[in-house]
């Protein structure tokens, strides 16, 4: 078995070399890491592979969102794996890759950092709401477009890195597991959706009150 | 080392050994006998196979040994046991 750490291995299947626990320990700091990031540029991945920025939240809530989206695609694949995998697999693993696949969150939270990427998403909603002409700030406008690049970027990592933690952690592969994946990613993106949007409704609507 | 023929470069089929030779005194040993079913895994899948024996059978101890994660180990083990029973099953028929 060929050992060699190749860095494009390390990049897009990191799963060949980390598992288990020690992956799930890594992943939840990911998600924390990212939580705290996006609380300073009031960035939200609210949903499995949604990333919004402009609403002001607590702390607490974007670490919320985080774990909804790793648990919603983790238990949802968990349960497919189970159907389609040939072969016995522990939870831990998948839970664990999981939740390390989101690492690319990361980057996209700090790429989100600069307060041209809010001042220009907030004047950009205004706008669409009051209606009438446009005005952009083009400098503004240009840091938006290279960022929005970079999270779409950063978004297609993390997808390809969520497939690669369900192909080792199952055991399944070719057109069956890929088929399997992108059902479950779509289900499991309905679901977190659908549980932020209940947690934001009660949550946010009870604090403010 | 040279690697042990499991198949007929002709036509694909399963081969088995027709003869076998003393080291020692040369004696020659004619018949049809055929190949164990681990001889008919690659000489990789062969060696992980007697790791894991050494490790006595444990994949956490053979991810430590092979600095992989378990799950990468066991797929190893599950593809080496998918190629054992279909070589079963091909012999039965």
């Amino acid at each position: 078995m060929n050992t060699d750490k190749k860095p494009i291995t390390l990049l897009f299947n990191p799963f060949v070399y980390i598992a288990g626990g020690k992956a799930l320990a890594l992943g939840l700091l990911t998600i924390l890491v990212a939580s705290l990031l996006g609380s300073l540029s009031t960035t939200h991945f609210d949903g499995v592979l949604d990333t919004h920025t402009g609403r002001a939240a607590p702390l607490w809530f974007f670490l919320v969102e985080g774990v909804i989206a790793w648990l919603c695609l983790s238990l949802v694949l968990l349960i497919l794996g189970r159907i389609i995998s040939q072969t016995s697999f522990r939870s831990i693993d998948l839970l664990g890759t999981q939740a390390l696949a989101r690492w690319p969150t990361i980057f996209s939270a700090l790429v989100c950092l600069p307060p041209a990427v809010r001042r220009f998403s907030n004047q950009l909603l205004e706008q669409i709401k009051r209606g009438g002409e446009f005005h952009i700030n083009v400098a503004d406008a240009a840091v938006f477009a290279v960022v929005l690049l970079a999270i779409i970027v950063f978004t297609c990592w993390m997808v390809a890195l969520m497939y690669k933690s369900f192909s080792i952690s199952c055991n399944v592969k070719g057109g069956k597991a890929i088929g399997t994946f992108i059902a479950g990613l779509l289900i499991a993106e309905i679901l977190s959706l659908f549980c932020i949007w209940s947690l934001a409704k009660h949550a946010l609507a009870s604090s403010s009150t | 080392m040279k690697r042990l023929p499991v198949s007929c470069p002709s036509c694909d089929g399963k081969l088995t050994v027709k003869q076998l030779l003393c080291d020692k005194c040369q004696t020659e040993v004619e018949g049809l006998y055929p190949l164990p079913p681990l001889a008919a895994l690659t000489s990789e899948d062969q060696d992980f196979i007697i790791e894991f024996i050494k490790a006595s059978g444990s994949l956490k101890e053979m991810a430590t040994l092979l600095k992989v994660s378990y799950p990468t180990v066991r797929n190893r083990l599950d593809d080496i046991i998918g190629k054992l029973k279909r070589s079963e099953s091909r012999d039965k028929k």
